[in-house]
């Protein structure tokens, strides 16, 4: 499952998913397990904010390490999301589970009109995909009426689930984490199956798959509804974690860090995504000590990364993982011979 | 001519009855077919009836428009002018896709696999446009994913089997010898049994044994009933495989018959063929 | 709305100055995706940093004439250009990362220059001294913005310098073909560091121009390379990436419209009119403007 999207790995497949399969059942214990250990509210919080980054670097992942199509509007989705769901909590009262879904269908919908730009390719897609990203930036500035405009959205409900209202921060932690969870589970599941080979075909080499009979534009377009709904539900998640909305945190520069994410991470892995969004979200807070220059740092920090080459962090992780696997079992006497490079 | 005639299923395309069954039936007619780069005249005014069940060879001198006819057939490119029919359709404005489901194949000179993917998953994609479950289907593994996917991991593995690469089909496509990757292209070009086969040059680049090998296979497929458009330059692949050969020669017809008749043409002699007709016929 | 012929006269030369400005942002992305096949992300950080550059030497030469003050501009602005190429880009080459991976460090390189800039000048926007002439020309009955007036003409005058450049001198020739084909490029002689190095110059100074211009026509600051580097992106994109003659015409168009968009239609949604043409133009011609071109040949 470490690379579920795209299924890049030299390795028996057998042994390969059972370490992967371990490897995420302890992460996800450890998720679970962490607010036990660390109960500080703002460390919580800024987890709960790397759950929901990770979120729409996910989608990204599909767009990009799926489909191969180079998106930097993903901030227009999130921040159709997020003021959606803003609106359908505050101005019609609907209970946070149907706003969450209503988020996420009012960027699929909106995705919709993205449709015919999925035609294109490369740069002039990427360029396509800002243009968007800027106008719906524009629109969430300009019309005060709905969206607060420079004021910004404010008053915006905790979520509630069943009644309940989510005002520890621990309970707020485990929803972010659990649709992340539930997003990564949904997304690792495509592989091995028909739609997850498609697009794959698409992004390798688009003309041969159109040559065995496939529908490229539909299935681009598949992909950027549903990178869309996944943004739209992040963009509700952050909505009622922070509770205030200003036009500034949907401009293209989100679509941008969204965009690192999942290059950090390691372009075509899944778990990438979130190791990327961890970094994105986390480094320029750990980075805080350092006051004005943190973003200097940051940028710096960045551009060195970039060195590792292909499959970003995740691939690193995979090659140490995979060193001290061979050390386990080297360190294990087996009958059927040592394991040998 | 004589040589690999009877196909696998033991029809002999040299029987009258075979041949009165199936004359006249063509299955692609190109009708004055012209295609334009810039001002060059890649392919001009090409008249080609290519007949059901039958083995159809496209050769010509480097640039003579061989591929680019193969691509135009193929929906790579439109047209500049003329018609395609396949069948009873008119195909001129259909994209490749939809040729594709229509039921035309194709493989690709320069190998155009995926090649992160394995040999399986390669040819998988061939049967996608004949199957049906989307995204939801594949998150909630219903049972109709599930029949569905064995149903296609079948198919696949028969269309391996038929190419001989069915020991190879977990293999990653990156790490196939050039042999096997050609068998390959043809594997997934296959798998949903189009009525219309497009090879572009198969057997590029291929030893003797395995030039052999792939005109076995055409011989098959022809047994099958697969009507096949052939480019190619090794000439013992196209003299021993097809029944009927267009010549090309700066994008235009030259000459049309069956393999000894171009042989002896005098025209094609001179633009092509030149020494090799000495050593066919001393052959043949 | 109805406009006198002198309000219209104002627009045009507007929009054209606007348009010139972008246009030379907009060829420095085209420049370096022809060599690279990279979005320099960083470009408008360049023009940025030509801009302060040009103002801090107004700072402590408040004499300087308008024609140093853009070359100190461009200078900067192509050393710096040079410095990034030769710093971090070239090792990124060397070392066959994927192109995502070097976009992505150009990324990194605009947040590093974005925040050196804020450290250094600080956040807030600052005003370059005048530098033209206050009085409007007087020409066939038309008033006419000095400043703006000679935005364009310098703009222009560059942009046709190097053209000539390009297609008239060694250097520039050899620019062209190892843009084209480095390899063979390099069998004849070229040196691709060299070559590569000048790409950046080249673009960096255009930048540099465009910065010290676009800062005298309203003012510097920090963040003034971020969305300008969009918009010269975007008019690259318009005129077909690659080309470098649709850059320029691509720079221009763009600045036109917004120019008169802002005025007829609304001024909040001015940098949106922008966004959708580039998007309705990509829809019809998938590859630019240049497609027109070669549609009709």
């Amino acid at each position: 499952m470490a690379e579920a999207l795209v299924g890049r790995s030299d390795a028996p497949q057998g042994e390969r998913s059972r370490a992967v399969r371990r490897v995420t059942w302890i992460a996800l214990a450890a998720l679970i397990l962490v607010p036990w250990i660390e109960s500080d509210k703002f460390v919580l919080h800024i987890l709960s904010l790397i759950a929901i980054a990770s979120i729409v670097a996910m989608g990204l992942q599909l767009l990009l390490g799926g489909s191969g199509q180079l998106s930097i509007g993903q901030a227009a989705f999130y921040g159709i999301g997020a003021y959606a769901s803003a609106l359908l909590t505050t101005k019609l009262g609907v209970t946070f589970p149907l706003a969450l879904i209503g988020a996420g269908v009012a960027a699929a919908l909106a995705s919709l009109l993205m449709v015919p730009i999925t035609r294109l390719t490369g740069p002039y897609l990427a360029v396509a995909t800002l243009g968007f990203s800027i106008l719906v930036y524009l629109v969430i500035k300009n019309e005060e009426w709905l969206t607060g405009g420079s004021y910004g959205f404010i008053g915006i409900p905790r979520a509630d689930l069943f009644g309940h209202v989510l005002r520890d921060a621990m309970h707020s932690y485990y929803l972010c984490v659990g649709v992340a969870a539930l997003v990564y589970a949904v997304f690792a599941r495509i592989e091995g199956t028909r739609f997850g080979r498609a697009v794959n075909a698409v992004r390798q080499d688009a003309d041969a798959a159109a040559a065995s009979g496939l529908r490229v534009t539909l299935i681009k377009s598949q992909c950027f509804v549903i990178a869309a709904f996944v943004a739209g539900l992040a963009g509700s998640l952050y909505a009622h974690e922070v509770r205030y909305l200003a036009p500034n945190d949907f401009t293209f520069w989100k679509s941008i860090e969204i965009l690192i994410m999942v290059v950090i991470g390691g372009v075509g892995s899944l778990p990438g995504a979130i190791l990327g969004a961890a970094i994105v979200v986390g480094l320029p807070e750990i980075l805080r000590e350092i006051g004005d220059y943190r973003m200097l740092v940051f940028g710096a920090i960045l551009m060195a990364t970039m060195l590792f080459g292909e499959g970003g962090l995740a691939a690193l992780f995979a090659a140490i993982g995979r060193r001290i696997g061979a050390l386990w079992t080297r360190s294990v006497p087996s009958a059927a011979g040592n394991s040998s490079r | 001519m004589s040589v690999a005639t009877s196909g696998g299923s033991g029809v002999d395309r040299s029987d009258p009855a075979f041949r009165s069954a199936h004359a006249g039936d063509v299955l692609l007619q190109a009708k004055s077919v012209t295609r334009l780069f810039g001002g060059v005249r890649a392919v001009d005014g090409v008249d080609l009836a290519v007949r059901r069940g039958s083995v159809h060879g496209l050769i010509g001198p480097n640039g003579a428009g061989k591929t680019t006819l193969l691509n135009l057939i193929a929906g790579v490119f439109p047209l500049s002018a003329g018609a395609l029919h396949f069948g009873a359709r008119d195909i001129t404005r259909h994209s490749t896709a939809d040729r594709a489901r229509g039921g035309i194949r194709r493989t690709f000179q320069n190998l155009r696999l995926f090649l992160e993917m394995t040999a399986l998953e390669n040819v998988a994609i061939g049967v996608h446009a004949e199957t049906r479950c989307g995204f939801f289907d594949a998150v909630l593994r219903t049972p109709r994913q599930r029949r569905e996917e064995s149903g296609i991991r079948e198919r696949a593995m028969q269309a391996l089997m038929f190419v001989g690469l069915a020991g190879l089909a977990h293999a990653r496509a990156s790490t196939l010898a050039y042999g096997h990757r050609r068998l390959l292209e043809i594997a997934r070009a296959i798998v949903a049994a189009p009525q219309l086969l497009l090879l572009d040059e198969p057997a590029a680049g291929l030893n003797a044994t395995e030039a052999v090998h792939v005109t076995e296979l055409i011989s098959r497929l022809r047994g099958r009933g697969t009507t096949i458009i052939l480019v190619e330059h090794h000439m013992d692949v196209v003299m021993s495989a097809c029944d009927e050969i267009t010549v090309l020669n700066y994008g235009r017809k030259l000459a049309n018959g069956t393999p000894a008749a171009i042989q002896d043409d005098p025209a094609v002699i001179e633009a092509y063929l030149g020494r090799a007709v000495e050593h066919d016929h001393a052959r043949a | 709305m109805v406009i006198g012929f002198s309000q219209l006269i104002d627009l045009l030369i507007g929009g054209l100055a606007i348009g010139c400005v972008y246009s030379l942002v907009a060829l420095g992305f085209a420049m370096i995706m022809r060599a690279t096949s990279i979005i320099h992300f960083a470009q408008g950080e360049v023009m940025m940093l030509g801009s302060m550059c040009g103002l801090t030497s107004l700072w402590l030469l408040p004499a300087l004439p308008l024609p140093l003050v853009l070359a100190v501009g461009m200078v900067s602005s192509g050393l710096i250009a040079v410095a990034m190429e030769l710093a971090v880009y070239r090792t990124l080459r060397r070392r066959r990362v994927p192109i995502m991976n070097v976009i992505t460090a150009t990324v990194g390189m605009s947040i590093l220059c974005i925040n050196a800039a804020r450290i250094i000048w600080g956040s807030e926007p600052l005003r370059f001294p005048e530098l033209f002439a206050t009085d409007a020309y007087a020409f066939a009955g038309v008033r006419i913005s000095p400043q703006l007036f000679w935005i364009m003409v310098m703009g222009l005058a560059l942009m046709g310098a190097l053209q000539l450049f390009l297609k008239h001198t060694r250097t520039g020739i050899a620019m062209q073909a190892v843009a084209q084909d480095p390899e063979t490029a390099q069998l004849i002689g070229a040196n691709l560091t060299r070559m590569m190095a000048y790409t950046f110059a080249i673009s960096g100074m255009m930048a540099g121009a465009a910065g010290v211009m676009l800062g005298s026509m309203f003012f510097a600051f920090f963040e003034m390379g971020f969305i300008t580097g969009v918009k010269g992106f975007i008019a690259a994109t318009l005129g077909g990436l690659g080309s470098i003659a649709g850059a320029m015409l691509g720079g221009i168009l763009f600045g036109l419209i917004e120019t008169f968009s802002a005025v007829f239609l609304s001024s909040a949604y001015k940098d949106g009119i922008g966004m959708i043409l580039l998007i309705a133009i990509l829809l019809v011609l998938p590859s630019g403007l240049v497609g027109l071109w070669q549609k009709r040949s």
